[in-house]
């Protein structure tokens, strides 16, 4: 089978995922107990109003048109309207999107080009007093959770030394005249810094301590032992041999990573007031706001499976002996 | 070597065998569990590991003993008292005992970390006996279930059951158990098609032992180490999940625990305030909680797997 | 000229218990020979060629003896200075030679840099020289452009050959170079292996466990048992008039090249066991000639010039050699 054809099958499979996913997110709220617009609707009203409120959402329809009408919103990006505001739930999370994918894409980019090398240098030092230490340090920050060393940075940087913002992404009242006039700008970054060290610290430990085992397997491999044997450098042979191959696996484990991170944002927003999908959610759940839970979710599950979809194509650029079947 | 000689000294090492079978079974019993728990000696890590978890159960069956006030008692004429003989790791905005609510919270974190890593053990382990002994069609089904679960995003998708139901440790043991078992799930298969081919899997399949027998009682055993591994990392994926629920707010609202004392300390602005106590000592409950668990799977892992091992 | 002396060599391998593969071996190989080097697995002889490598693995060291290549003592060198003379001036075919490629690089890149790190040389003109090196192995020269994987188990070895050869060293180890492939291409690989060092007159060691690929390619050999010398010399000596017991079980164990076919008999029993210091020959518990002076310290005897034997002779050597062509001797485990 050629790329061509793996990539294809391989797009294919993600939508059928993407649209059972959705599927499950649908009758996950159908099935909940309580009534969506009990909040919404209160004591106060009518029989008369009550029904034209319901009619407004939609939910006066059978289920099977409820059903194709939230579908169809996944091609059409229609998610109908907010509960709490009554305003198009996609103009709504658009521009979260991007928000949630500067700062996880850059947490995330973070964390690697740390952890791959900290996890190499760990390999490299097998046996040594600074690998044992190396990898209690990761561990550390794997049992360290996010929103603690979150608030820990806050009180630090922010209350004490006053070096960096406590949280949000600008300062208030300044308008950009495009998301990417924003996010070049020095405010946006200072905001940025924070926020994104914080789930890095967090998310290198994966790749350093994957890449240790990796490494560790890799380095008893005969190619290497006859990489030295060529009078090849140790650190030419550490890097262009044991380290190269033993990446493979963390490219595996980067589509996880990424699903922790889209995850995560719930957390990671929500401690720094970050306006994005995940604290849009976490603040649409607690207002029984559906539509608009229902498309934070779908939306971080798609870039779930699109970040499943890079690893991939990714793990094939990097081993040649994928034949894509 | 005379023949003789050799004769001699054979039906010699003969009693001395038979004695020892005699009066060894006990031994071996022994044996079997010094060999399970040598890594120990070993890995001075997993050991650590071992250690805390165990202090941590204890605080939480006396937490009743240990702790000097009731966790929710409120006292507001002494409310953010700093470190103190009477309050030893002070109080929050509302009076409350920090210590105090630092150990009856390690009850629910234990219980919920273990029930969590049971289920999920317990899911994942069968899921990749069965898909792995029987391949086919069902190996495809029960994997594209996997890829299901592995494309849900995990903190959201617990925070909307445990929104839409009810805000209980039950309903977070569940949710979380609903997608963990994916990664166990994965390894345990891969394992399995390996154990297939094994020549005492193939042996007992002609002997005629029924399929259930032969995932049982001939490949369950082999694939247990790999599965009481991932489930040591289930106990701490759920501690933290379970933090990070109690922290946005979905936490049971009865219950006293260390994500919700982060909650309402950064609620009650105690970062502004100075209050670190408040916001410092719940996060080290969580963080050794967790940090347990990975060195226990960790040094585990390490025994497991030879490669890993030390030259 | 001699090009390599091995005096005396002792080898060790640290550890609970430390392992002594290489007990005071010594030979020498003069320029544009090949020196065999054989015995059964587990004897010392790949530690032997690690050794004079420089290859040896962490834990093993060299403990006595001395290593003189080219005139230079390179015993104790440092790892930097083993480095520059490795592949530069001595190259190895190792054991391993199906999975010492590197899978995530094309043939080219690894063959370029091997030539690379000891030579400022130009990627073109390392590529020109991989191609040539691929025709001389005879490969197809387009297939440098191939990943490992899509080589066959008998090219990838003849990659391994085309890289040893690509600084020209002055010496080639070839460490069973083989044992890995099917017998028709071991053939075929042996010849060439051959040939190209007949060509280009590189000297060669030859490690193997197989007797008769000694007779087909090497001017002089080495027996060794239990990380000893039992015995050496040039080949056709050897062949013809061999005095160890050792040496006769292995030329009836493999089909003789030159001779009549005979049925193949391995010598009972396995190598000792090299973590436990021996006094005597360590081959005396297998041998069927083995006397009460075997305990003993073994002399080296020099029955011609040039071949050295270390056996007590517990019987006179024509009657070993004549009772050593009989299988019975070999099979059955009463001693004398």
């Amino acid at each position: 089978m050629g790329l061509k054809e793996f990539v294809t099958r391989r797009i294919i499979q993600i939508v059928v995922l993407y649209f059972a996913i959705a599927t499950m997110l649908f009758f996950l709220f159908r099935a909940a107990p309580g009534d969506p617009l009990a909040a919404y609707i209160g004591t106060g009203f009518t029989q008369e109003q009550a029904a034209q409120i319901r009619a407004t959402f939609g939910l006066d329809q059978p289920i099977h048109v409820q059903y194709w009408k939230y579908m169809t919103s996944l091609v059409t990006f229609n998610f109908g309207l907010s509960y709490i505001t009554g305003d198009p739930v996609w103009g709504i999370i658009q521009d979260r999107i991007w928000n949630t994918l500067v700062l996880m894409g850059t947490s995330v980019i973070l964390a690697y080009l740390i952890g791959v090398p900290f996890g190499a240098y760990l390999a490299w030092n097998r046996g040594t007093k600074r690998e044992r230490f190396g990898v209690v340090f990761a561990l550390i920050s794997r049992s360290a959770p996010v929103f603690w060393t979150g608030l820990l940075g806050i009180w630090i940087f922010s209350f004490k030394l006053g070096w960096l913002p406590a949280g949000s992404m600008s300062q208030p009242g300044v308008t950009y005249s495009s998301k990417l006039a924003q996010f070049t700008s020095p405010s946006f970054l200072r905001h940025l810094i924070l926020p994104a060290l914080v789930q890095a610290f967090y998310f290198y430990s994966l790749p350093a301590l994957l890449m240790r085992n990796s490494m560790l397997e890799v380095m008893n491999e005969d190619f290497v032992d006859f990489a030295e044997l060529k009078g090849i450098s140790d650190f030419s042979v550490m890097l262009k041999h044991a380290a190269r191959n033993a990446l493979l696996p963390i490219v595996t484990a980067f589509a996880v990573a990424a699903g922790f991170a889209v995850g995560g944002s719930v957390v990671l927003e929500t401690v720094f007031a970050w306006p994005g999908l995940g604290r849009e959610m976490v603040r649409a759940v607690i207002a029984n706001d559906y539509p608009v839970a229902q498309a934070t979710f779908l939306i971080l599950a798609g870039l779930v499976l699109v970040a499943n979809f890079l690893a991939d194509l990714a793990y094939g650029y990097l081993d040649p002996r994928i034949t894509y079947d | 070597m005379s023949d003789q000689n050799k004769t001699a000294l054979d039906s010699e090492s003969n009693v001395d065998a038979l004695d020892t079978e005699l009066s060894t079974w006990r031994e071996r019993q022994a044996d079997a569990w010094r060999r399970r728990l040598a890594f120990l000696k070993r890995e001075p890590m997993g050991l650590a590991g071992i250690l805390i978890l165990l202090a941590i159960v204890l605080v939480a069956i006396f937490a009743p003993v240990i702790a000097p006030y009731e966790p929710t008692e409120t006292d507001y004429g002494n409310s953010l008292a700093p470190p103190s003989a009477e309050h030893p790791l002070g109080t929050d905005s509302a009076g409350r005992d920090i210590f105090s609510q630092l150990v009856f919270g390690a009850r629910p974190a234990l219980q919920i970390g273990l029930l969590s890593a049971i289920s999920v053990a317990f899911v994942g382990m069968n899921v990749g006996l069965v898909a792995g002994y029987y391949g086919g069609y069902v190996d495809d089904a029960l994997m594209r279930l996997v890829d299901f679960a592995y494309g849900i995003p995990f903190t959201p998708f617990i925070i909307v059951l445990v929104a839409l139901w009810e805000p209980s440790k039950w309903t977070i043991v569940g949710a979380i158990a609903l997608l963990l078992w994916r990664q166990t799930a994965r390894v345990v298969r891969s394992h399995v098609l390996n154990l297939k081919e094994k020549p005492f899997v193939k042996s007992a399949r002609t002997v005629g032992a029924s399929d259930r027998r032969i995932i049982y009682r001939h490949i369950a055993p082999n694939v247990l180490p790999l599965v009481f591994l991932y489930g040591s990392f289930a106990i701490a994926w759920a501690i933290l999940t379970e933090a990070a629920i109690s922290y946005l707010g979905f936490g049971d609202p009865t219950a006293v625990t260390w994500g919700q004392m982060l909650q309402s300390a950064q609620q009650s602005q105690a970062l502004a305030r100075d209050a670190w106590w408040w916001f410092t000592m719940p996060g080290i409950a969580i963080m050794l909680t967790v940090i347990s668990a990975f060195l226990i799977g960790r040094g585990y892992e390490e025994q497991l797997n030879p490669e890993l091992q030390e030259p | 000229m001699t090009l390599l002396e091995v005096n005396d060599l002792h080898v060790t391998y640290a550890g609970d218990p430390a392992v002594e593969a290489v007990r005071g071996v010594s030979f020498t190989l003069e320029e544009g020979e090949t020196l065999g080097i054989v015995g059964e697995s587990g004897c010392g002889k790949t530690t032997l060629a690690q050794a004079v490598m420089g290859a040896l693995p962490d834990n093993g060291e060299i403990t006595g003896g001395e290593i003189i290549f080219d005139g230079q003592d390179i015993t104790h060198l440092s790892n930097r200075q083993r480095r520059e003379i490795r592949w530069e001036r001595m190259s190895m075919i190792s054991q391993s030679a199906m999975n010492s490629l590197d899978p995530v690089y094309r043939v080219k890149d690894q063959i370029r840099e091997a030539i690379q790190e000891h030579r400022d040389v130009s990627d073109a003109e390392a590529y020109e020289r991989s191609r040539e090196l691929m025709e001389l192995v005879g490969l197809d020269p387009d297939r440098v452009e191939d990943y490992p994987h899509q080589l066959s188990g008998g090219m990838r070895q003849r990659v391994i050959i085309a890289m040893s050869l690509a600084l020209d060293p002055d010496l080639i180890i070839a460490d069973e170079p083989t044992t890995a492939l099917d017998v028709i291409i071991q053939e075929q690989i042996l010849y060439r292996i051959k040939e190209l060092q007949r060509e280009l007159g590189n000297s060669m060691v030859m490690v193997t466990h197989d007797i008769s690929v000694v007779a087909e390619t090497c001017d002089s050999m080495v027996v060794m048992y239990g990380g000893e010398l039992m015995e050496a010399g040039n080949v056709d000596e050897i062949f013809n008039n061999a005095h160890h017991p050792y040496t006769l079980g292995l030329q009836n164990a493999f089909p003789s090249v030159e001779g009549e076919k005979r049925d193949l008999t391995s010598i009972p029993g396995s190598p000792p066991d090299l973590s436990e210091p021996l006094e005597g020959c360590p081959f005396a518990s297998r041998c069927p000639f083995a006397a009460p002076e075997c305990e003993e310290k073994v002399p080296v005897r020099e029955p011609v010039d040039g071949h050295r034997v270390r056996c007590h002779e517990p019987v006179p050597f024509e009657q070993i050699r004549d009772r050593s062509g009989e299988d019975e001797t070999w099979l059955s485990q009463n001693k004398v």
